[in-house]
């Protein structure tokens, strides 16, 4: 069984308890339109390029099989001066990422860490990741996720946990489909499960300015989180304007239709007055 | 931060209006002319050049302070012509400015003593030898008397100082220097209005990087009397540090060591006492408080921790680094000192150890030490074994002919340091042990006299020797013949053998075995290649992992590397990974850099890491980084440095120095102000954040 991952971060220290190392997961099911990680999108391993530091040698155009439609050969990467590509999305065995995330078993555990795959959407590849923490030998084992999946597969791999972060982006499902691309049943049917299981969790919302940052949004978000049951905090996360700094890597462009240059509301008092811990990040 | 403080800070710091007292500049050979021509001895010179610089500075006392004295006069006269100059360093080894600097002078000393008692100590020692006869004696006698003279000088500066504080009607400082420095200080106050004396002499003497060491443990007998006593409250306590502190940055710009800001002030906190207890106390709690509220460059913060340090200790700290400032910089207890005790300095001493201007480790009061005489470059080494290639059937064969061009080329380098000259310094002398008794100038050395190497562009060595390992022997997908005509090209017209060495090749600093295993052979043969060599002071020689600024220098040079670093391309600062290595992570980085066996190689040079700005965004991570730092410590890392940085605001600094007057950063042993660097250290510095984790 192989997976796809583009990324090992280590000393991952936003993505749960302690010291971490993340892994992302290629692919997403959701397509928010304010991903800051737009080479988690896709399925299929895609050509990264980046703009910064290139001498437009066109060593690159060079070697190119096919200059009009990237076949992602990988040819150009090798005769780049700068190193400024590389292919985003390497197909790994549960045995082979588990290995490079044990080789630092003892610090992680030693620094009251662990791992978490992150995405991408790590449940969009469910068969995988429960291999993969199967082979973790207990190692503290966290998802970070948009919750946006099958609910057989949520319980069975939450299971396998010690921690889960989730997304909860809008609470209104037709709005959560324009801009995520998908309603938001699953994931208000995952988070129930979360809230009536054992498994500590974490609650994420991006503040996107003009999108969820409303009081409508956050009262009816906050009330998704009442009896909460092992929920540590909310997290809000306010939009930063340099999340469509990738796109150009991918080939992409990003065109989100809110304003990117407006600082997001906070309506704090909706988690205030039902007493949710949050804490803005 | 009380008013005082912050008035203060404007005074000094922004607007430098004290700089309006300073003097013209004078040719710094005019005095020295003058000698030449009376035809003095150096001793002579030395008193007559403290003289001529006291009497020349002007007192400025201000109504609102308590911790006094600037400097106005801000030439120091040389001693020689550049005549003389030329003679002496055809003589002799010159060190640096051929000057007493980068020691760690005991200052307690003489502020518990006052100096009318340490007169009486040089009379008693003048009056044994006053009627000898033998030319020795006579010799230490006219020592002693020139030693007798400087404080007398000292005692009418410090009265000048009086009379301008009654002036300008601040009693307070009046009265402190009614008593100090001719009397034992009794408060804290005057104890660090004495300290501010004998350091401010020390410049005016010449001598530099005249670092603070444990101002913690010497200074708390004073506060804690003061705080029992109830004449001193820790808020007041507090504010007369914050003070202090900012005096330390009043002159500091005259005092250019390498580089702006390379001025050697740095302060040691904490450490473990020999009984295994921790030394870290209130004041020194209050050190690093007061250095975080200020946030300027001196002190410059050094925290000796060991394997009982509390990560609240470290969070602490990470707090400082997150102001920018580049420090603190830790040091590692369990690791420096066995490795002290093993190059033969006694355990009382090497509890008590300090760091120098940068990053070496040197005895308070005892330590003659050059820890920074000369510097292998470990990527020189490799450059001159490349010939001897084609011969090697196997790595290990060409390993053989890297040990033994480490062996010769240590050996060639300890023959260098003949007849070593520096300047006398009786003030300095008044602060180190023995020197009294002996009337033997500092100079000539003391208790230790031990001299340090350092070993730069250890990753270039170890990524080229890793490279050649894996492609060379292992892979055998490179020639060697390819390999050394593309280095002999400069990789001209072997663009693509270029990209895979670079960007492809094991790195030190992955925690990949071939080059971290590299790396620690590299590292045990340089410390045993100076093993048994002693110099002319009795000394032995400490090999170490600092670059000071041999990480340009050396660089510069030197010819194409087998790692993929083209001609003339920096090595990395200190003990750091190569500028172009693609990191996997902090957590290999520490993980690789804590295997080889430091207590071989401690001279001084810590393990540098930059990590970007937003992992100190709130206490949760800033308590994560504390973790890390911590975990490199505890895995047996000797000494570190961490800075919080952010690549695009280096950028605009060097676009815009106006908008970033005060952005801190460190460079190789020491902070400073980056609009202030060259701009090959800003380049440098600004490439290295390409490892910014």
């Amino acid at each position: 069984m192989q997976g796809y991952i583009f990324d090992i971060k280590e000393f991952a220290v936003f993505d749960g308890p302690g010291i971490r190392t993340t892994v992302f997961f290629k692919g997403c099911p959701l397509h928010c339109m304010w991903c800051h990680n737009p080479e988690g999108m896709s399925f299929a391993p895609e050509l990264m390029t980046s703009p910064n530091g290139c001498l437009h040698c066109g060593r690159c155009a060079q070697v190119c099989p096919s200059p009009s439609n990237c076949r992602v050969c990988g040819k150009c990467i090798g005769v780049c001066p700068m190193h400024l590509r590389k292919i985003c999305g390497t197909a790994v065995t549960p045995r082979e990422l588990a290995g490079r995330i044990l080789k630092d078993r003892d610090f992680l555990l030693k620094n009251e860490g662990g791992v978490t795959f992150s995405g991408g959407e790590p449940f969009a590849q469910p068969e995988f990741l429960e291999a993969c923490i199967r082979e973790l030998n207990g190692l503290h084992a966290c998802v970070e996720t948009s919750g946006y999946c099958d609910g057989e597969w949520f319980r069975r791999i939450v299971g396998l946990l010690q921690f889960v972060i989730m997304d909860i982006k809008l609470a209104d499902d037709d709005k959560h489909r324009y801009y995520t691309g998908a309603g938001n049943r699953k994931i208000l049917a995952n988070l129930k499960q979360l809230k009536s299981g054992n498994t500590p969790y974490m609650i994420r919302i991006p503040l996107i300015p003009g999108v969820n940052d409303t009081k409508e949004n956050m009262e009816q978000t906050a009330g998704l989180l009442t009896n909460a049951g092992p929920l540590v905090r909310v997290e809000l996360l306010p939009y930063h304007k340099t999340a469509g700094a990738k796109y150009g890597m991918v080939g992409r462009s990003y065109h989100p239709e809110f304003r990117t240059d407006q600082k997001p509301q906070y309506h704090l008092d909706a988690f205030e007055k039902r007493e949710i811990p949050y804490k803005i990040m | 931060m009380t008013e005082n403080i912050r008035n203060q800070l404007d005074y000094f710091i922004r607007n430098k209006a004290h700089h309006a007292f300073r003097q013209e500049k004078e040719d710094p050979f005019r005095l020295a002319e003058t000698f030449e021509k009376a035809g003095y001895s150096d001793l002579e010179r030395v008193v007559r050049r403290f003289c001529y610089v006291l009497e020349k500075e002007q007192p400025v006392v201000y109504p609102w302070e308590r911790i006094a004295m600037i400097r106005t006069a801000v030439t120091l006269p040389e001693i020689h012509t550049p005549k003389e100059k030329e003679a002496l360093s055809e003589a002799h080894y010159i060190h640096e400015q051929g000057k007493v600097c980068n020691i760690n002078p005991c200052y307690a000393e003489v502020i518990g003593t006052g100096l009318l008692g340490k007169q009486e100590e040089i009379r008693a020692q003048m009056e044994k030898r006053k009627s000898a006869d033998d030319p020795k004696a006579r010799e230490e006698y006219t020592y002693l008397e020139a030693m007798l003279r400087m404080t007398d000088e000292m005692l009418a500066f410090a009265g000048r100082y009086g009379d301008a504080a009654e002036k300008a009607g601040n009693l307070r400082v009046a009265e402190t220097f009614r008593r100090i420095p001719a009397q034992a200080a009794q408060t804290f106050e005057e104890a660090l209005q004495f300290f501010r004396f004998l350091h401010y002499c020390l410049w005016c003497t010449f001598n530099y990087h005249n670092t603070v060491g444990r101002f913690d443990q010497y200074m708390y007998p004073y506060l804690k009397r003061d705080l029992e006593n109830g004449t001193l409250t820790k808020e007041e306590a507090f504010e007369l540090l914050e003070e202090f502190f900012i005096s330390f940055n009043r002159d500091s710009d005259l005092y250019t060591g390498m580089q702006q800001g390379d001025n050697g002030q740095s302060m040691v906190l904490g450490g473990c006492a020999q009984d295994g207890s921790d030394c870290y106390n209130l004041l020194s709690d209050l050190c690093m408080d007061a250095s975080l509220e200020l946030k300027l460059i001196d002190p410059k913060i050094n925290l000796r921790v060991h394997k009982n340090t509390p990560l609240a200790l470290y969070e602490k700290g990470t707090r400082m680094t997150k102001q920018g400032l580049g420090f603190p910089q830790y040091s590692n207890d369990d690791v420096v000192i066995p490795a002290l005790l093993r190059w033969g300095y006694e355990p009382e001493d090497a509890y008590q150890y300090v760091v120098a201007a940068c990053w070496e480790f040197i005895i308070p009061g005892k330590g003659m030490d050059i820890p920074n005489i000369d510097g292998l470059s470990f990527a020189d080494v490799v450059v001159k074994c490349l010939p001897k290639l084609t011969e090697c059937m196997e790595f290990e064969d060409f390993m053989k002919v890297v040990h033994e061009k480490i062996r010769t080329q240590c050996a060639q380098m300890v023959t260098k340091y003949k007849n070593l000259y520096l300047e006398p310094s009786p003030v300095m002398s008044l602060m180190m042990d023995g020197c009294i008794s002996r009337a033997k100038d500092i100079s000539l050395g003391n208790k230790y006299n031990n001299f340090g190497i350092h070993g730069s562009g250890l990753s270039t060595a170890v990524d080229s020797l890793a490279a050649v390992k894996r492609f060379v022997y292992d892979e055998q997908s490179v020639e060697k013949q390819e390999l050394l005509d593309a280095l002999a090209q400069d990789y001209k017209g072997h663009e693509l053998l270029l990209n895979r060495l670079r960007y492809e090749g094991p790195k030190m600093g992955n925690d990949e075995e071939d080059p971290d295993q590299i790396a620690s052979r590299l590292l045990a043969w340089f410390a045993g290649a100076l093993e048994g060599y002693t110099n002319e002071r009795g000394g032995i020689y400490r090999a170490g992992t600092g670059s000071a600024m041999y990480y340009i220098w050396q660089s510069e040079d030197l010819p194409a590397t087998p790692d993929g670093r083209r001609a003339g391309e920096a090595f990395a600062c200190n003990y750091s990974p190569s500028l172009f290595c693609r990191l996997k992570g902090p957590v290999s980085l520490v993980k690789s850099f804590s295997k080889p066996d430091l207590k071989l190689t401690a001279n001084g040079g810590p393990l540098t890491i930059e990590l970007h700005d937003t992992v100190f965004k709130n206490e949760e991570s800033i308590r994560k980084v504390a973790m890390l730092v911590k975990s490199f410590l505890d895995m047996g890392g000797h000494q570190m440095q961490i800075n919080a940085v952010n690549k695009d605001t280096l950028l605009d600094a060097k676009k815009h120095p106006k908008d970033h007057q005060n952005l801190i950063v460190r460079v190789w042993g020491w902070s400073g102000y980056f609009v202030e660097l060259d701009e090959v250290y800003q380049d440098h510095i600004i490439e290295r954040m390409e490892l910014t984790l």
